[in-house]
């Protein structure tokens, strides 16, 4: 049985401002308690991916994951947590338990209502329906969906305007019957888009550079969603980062140097969005080898981006503890607020490709928070999440519905590590889940607008991105000081929905044209 | 014409070992070849192959398959004696049969594996499948003892080389190059960071010149005349050669561009400038159906000079230790002035590029001839148009003005870096390389 305890514990604990010094949370790893049990293993082929996927699959509030396996099948673990308590989860059988499966993602594909998965694997790519109580069966014949034979790494989703049906991009790394000469074999990446209520065949995304992570992503607020690829340079030849126009009906067409695109080129692995600095736009924070870039909009409305990941103290480039300080190697990254402080946070993934001896085998992952300067300062290491295994995916996600947000991470050829956020002097916080009545019930592509007084948070609510690892459940918003805080969700048709009170510490229900809903455990 | 595509190059090559196998006598410049295509592809895949560190590696393996060559019934002559500290070569046992072609197989393969064993995990599996597939086509119809001794011999080649390689200064590269800790020289005349890469804070191999040198006596031997005096004077040279800079990048043409991206030669991001020449070298020795000493011959002189250069240019850069185009120009012009390349992260006189270009040039005209007229394909794969040029010295001269169309180098680098690679290319074209 579920202990709810925790609000009235939260609302007398002591509140946090966006403070000079901000406050580091603690986490405790509760992988075996918790009875978490899975390894992603592989040799050639998994040096990249090993994803998690974060989803409630049986209505009941909190969050469920699937960790990916590599060689070994992936392994589904039902959340039995009690809230706010430690956490616990189950391992069932599910049907998804496939092996090969590189990446997951949790996406509501026929808007049903309960949570499907799309699986990227070595060979053929999955889709899988949910059929209720965290029970799968393969959809691929049945939305005629084509697998393809290729190494999936990345993927990301979007509701074109006016579909009922979503469009998959899925992203794909070297041919990898290419042994002898892998360089430059990037293969095609894929655009899935609708066709009477199942996928049409795949289009190619040409030219391909080998991406290890996608996003749609509203980046100029125009309604419509770019398709941002981040792309390893390691394996591309005359590659750089791109940026796709995805507009419904028209054929895919990358954004150019006219239309202000810089060319980067980086060992690109993860992206991460949030708006930093609140003016609407997202900033975009690139895992890589060494440095690590943070972007932001330059010059609206042109696609120009200017990195700024050296003023914010992101580079995150070598290992901020321990003795092994060679250059670090980053892969999924997530925007969150950890500290419950109103300020967004970053959690990013860190792990040695495969015994690369010009970068650190003991890279420790990375939590930098952030100060009310907007700079960032890495406290894994205080925090209790410095994990040193060859980390890959991750997700930062509330396991026990206490309001802090825990992490779970997969590591290559290792167990993956989950931690209990066990903070006690957090700020307040909110969390929201989206619901739409008939298409793309959970609102990808809205923004969530939380506001304080004058200060307005944004989240884009988007599919994708990270590195092989994806959420889809309550959106968590750190709130600092109790405030009469308010929120409006921008649907992903451009309505914008009442601005409505709410009460810190709260779970709600947004439904579009309907008042907030309050969330109350069962 | 052939396309300079490496991968498209190494399966060619493979469908020639499967007939020349047949033949029981694959030409074991095939198999060098092989492997200095493969090494392209891993200076451009390997998180330390800077340009100065790929013209080692050059250097290293051009010699060890000269050293190898010369050791055999070839009219190559040792390079020991005549390269600092190079110590003669293992002798072959009298009497006792050899194939050079599995030698050559043995002596890359393992000098290629210790040059690039800090490669990832795909460098790694493509080197293990490549040397079982040239292995397996070496030693088809060769007979077992004459397979072991040639590889035994071929292994012990390479590791002498490998023993000389690891006292030379450069043989370890920490940090990809970028020291820990490093103290800038104060003062406006001096290199600041030229970019936000955390990593790049502290210039790119401080102590490269003064790595032990291949032909050239040492780092300083070709010294170069001083840049012009740091002025922030209008009137100033230094103020003109940073204003041309500007002014050409205002003005820049279509060809000027071309020429600046074509001899960008981006580390990580392409074979490196050592590697273009190396590039150009291949192509023009595979289109002559240059026999094995031929081969080795120009290979090695041109590893050599290239290697020399980057020592002796780092030498300069760190003593002049000048700061770059873009930091003048920001703080003295125009705070908004961005150049059209990426500015290395090490101080600018003299021009790299330039160095080496005219070291590499000087070799090739010995081999080839003055006016040798060429086409370039090095870029094409990264999507860069042929170049065609009617001599090596052309060439150079047009790798040194890139620099100035990128706005990364003032003319004074550039010119002067052309004569310091002049000077320094002369040790390598006057080796005795046959007997």
């Amino acid at each position: 049985m579920r202990n709810f305890i925790l609000a009235s514990l939260l609302l007398s604990s002591a509140a946090v401002a966006a403070e000079p010094t901000p406050t580091i949370p603690t986490f405790a790893e509760e992988t075996k308690t918790a009875g978490i049990n899975s390894t992603y293993k592989g040799e050639w082929v998994y040096m990249v991916g090993g994803g998690v996927a974060t989803f409630d699959c049986n209505g009941d509030g909190f969050a469920d994951m699937l960790l990916s396996g590599g060689t070994k099948k992936a392994k589904f673990y039902r959340n039995t947590s009690p809230q706010g308590g430690k956490l616990k989860f189950k391992a069932e059988t599910s049907g998804l338990e496939l092996d090969k499966v590189i990446g997951t993602y949790p996406l509501d594909i026929d808007s049903d209502g309960i949570m499907d998965l799309v699986l990227l694997r070595i060979g053929e790519n999955i889709v899988m329906r949910g059929l209720g109580n965290c029970k799968f069966e393969r959809a691929n014949e049945a939305w005629a969906f084509d697998g393809g034979d290729a190494w999936s790494t990345s993927f990301a989703a979007i509701w074109e305007k006016g579909s009922t049906w979503p469009t998959l991009a899925i992203g794909n790394y070297i041919d990898r019957a290419q042994e002898i000469s892998p360089w430059g074999s990037c293969t095609d990446n894929w655009l899935h888009r609708p066709a009477n209520k199942k996928f049409a065949p795949p289009l190619a995304l040409k030219p391909s550079f080998c991406a290890l992570s996608m996003l749609f992503t509203d980046w100029n607020k125009s309604g419509t969603p770019s398709l941002r690829v981040s792309n390893d340079r390691e394996y591309y030849e005359g590659g750089q980062e791109q940026l796709w126009h995805i507009d419904a009906g028209r054929p895919p067409a990358l954004y150019t140097e006219a239309e202000g695109w810089k060319p980067l080129k980086i060992w690109g692995m993860g992206i991460a969005s949030t708006d930093l600095d609140g003016d609407g736009y997202p900033e975009y924070f690139l895992t890589s080898m060494a440095d690590h870039k943070l972007q932001t909009l330059a010059a609206a409305p042109a696609a120009t981006f200017k990195d700024i990941a050296f003023a914010k103290g992101v580079t995150v480039h070598r290992p901020t503890t321990g003795t092994d300080l060679r250059p670090s190697t980053g892969w999924h990254a997530q925007f969150e607020d950890v500290n419950n402080d109103g300020l967004q946070d970053l959690f990013v993934a860190k792990g040695n490709v495969d015994k690369m001896p010009d970068f650190a085998a003991k890279d420790p992952n990375n939590l930098l928070l952030q100060g009310a300067d907007g700079k960032f300062t890495d406290v894994a290491s205080q925090a209790g999440v410095a994990s040193t295994f060859t980390s890959r995916g991750a997700a930062v996600v509330d396991f026990n519905n206490d309001g802090l947000l825990d992490l779970v991470v997969v590591n290559r050829n290792d167990k993956a590590q989950l931690w209990r956020n066990t903070s006690t002097n957090l700020g307040h916080w909110l969390q929201l889940k989206l619901q739409q009545p008939t298409v793309n019930r959970d609102g990808i592509g809205s923004w969530i607008e939380v506001k304080q007084g004058d200060k307005i948070m944004r989240r884009e609510i988007t599919s994708g991105g990270g590195h092989a690892s994806g959420e889809n459940g309550w959106w968590h918003f750190g709130l600092g000081v109790s405030t009469q805080t308010q929120v409006r969700v921008v649907w992903p048709d451009g309505t914008a929905g009442e601005w409505q009170n709410v009460f810190d510490d709260k779970f709600y229900i947004l439904e579009r044209d309907k008042p907030a809903k309050l969330w109350l455990l069962k | 014409m052939k396309i300079f595509k490496s991968f498209i190059a190494v399966a060619l090559a493979f469908s020639f070992f499967a007939t020349a196998a047949v033949a029981g006598a694959t030409p074991p410049q095939n198999v060098f070849f092989s492997w200095y295509r493969l090494a392209l592809e891993l200076v451009r895949h390997t998180a330390t192959y800077t340009p100065p560190v790929a013209s080692r590696s050059f250097a290293y393996m051009s010699i060890a398959a000269f050293e190898a060559t010369a050791s055999g019934p070839s009219t190559l002559q040792s390079l020991s004696g005549q390269l600092q500290s190079l110590p003669p070569a293992p002798k072959r046992q009298a009497g006792k049969t050899y194939n050079e072609a599995v030698i050559l197989q043995a002596t890359m393969q393992t000098i290629v594996e210790n040059l690039f064993s800090n490669t990832g995990p795909t460098g790694h599996h493509a080197m293990d499948a490549f040397s079982k597939k040239i292995e397996t086509e070496v030693t088809q119809e060769v007979k077992s003892d004459v397979v072991k001794r040639s590889e035994t011999y071929g292994r012990s080649v390479a590791n002498t080389i490998v023993k000389w390689a690891m006292k030379d200064g450069g043989a370890v590269i920490q940090n990809m190059g970028f020291p820990a800790t490093y103290t800038l020289t104060k003062g406006p005349a001096h290199w600041v960071p030229t970019n936000t890469i955390d990593l790049q804070q502290n210039p790119l191999l401080p102590n490269w010149g003064k790595n032990r040198s291949f032909a050239m006596p040492n780092g300083a031997t070709c010294q170069l005349a001083p840049p012009p005096e740091y002025s922030e004077d209008k009137n100033s040279e230094f103020y003109k050669q940073a204003l041309e800079v500007v002014e050409i990048k205002k003005n820049l043409t279509p060809e000027q561009k071309a020429i600046a991206k074509f001899w960008s030669d981006d580390a990580m991001l392409t074979v490196t400038p050592p590697g273009h020449w190396i590039s150009i070298a291949m192509q023009i020795l595979e289109r002559q159906n240059a026999d094995m000493d031929k081969t080795a011959d120009v290979l090695a002189r041109l590893s050599i000079a290239e290697a020399d250069a980057f020592i002796g240019c780092w030498n300069g850069k760190f003593q002049y230790d000048l700061v770059r185009p873009i930091t003048y120009i920001k703080r003295v012009m125009d705070p908004k002035w961005e150049p059209l390349l990426n500015t290395p992260p090490f101080p600018e006189y003299p021009s790299g590029h330039s160095t080496q270009s005219a070291a590499a040039a000087l070799v090739l005209t010995q081999a080839f001839g003055e006016n040798f007229a060429f086409t370039d394909e090095t870029g094409t794969k990264d999507g860069l148009k042929p170049r065609n040029f009617k001599s090596f010295a052309g060439a150079a001269e047009e790798a040194g003005i890139s620099r100035l169309y990128g706005g990364i180098h003032y003319r004074a680098a550039i010119e002067n870096g052309l004569a310091q690679g002049r000077c320094i290319g002369a040790f390598a074209t006057a080796l005795k390389t046959r007997k």
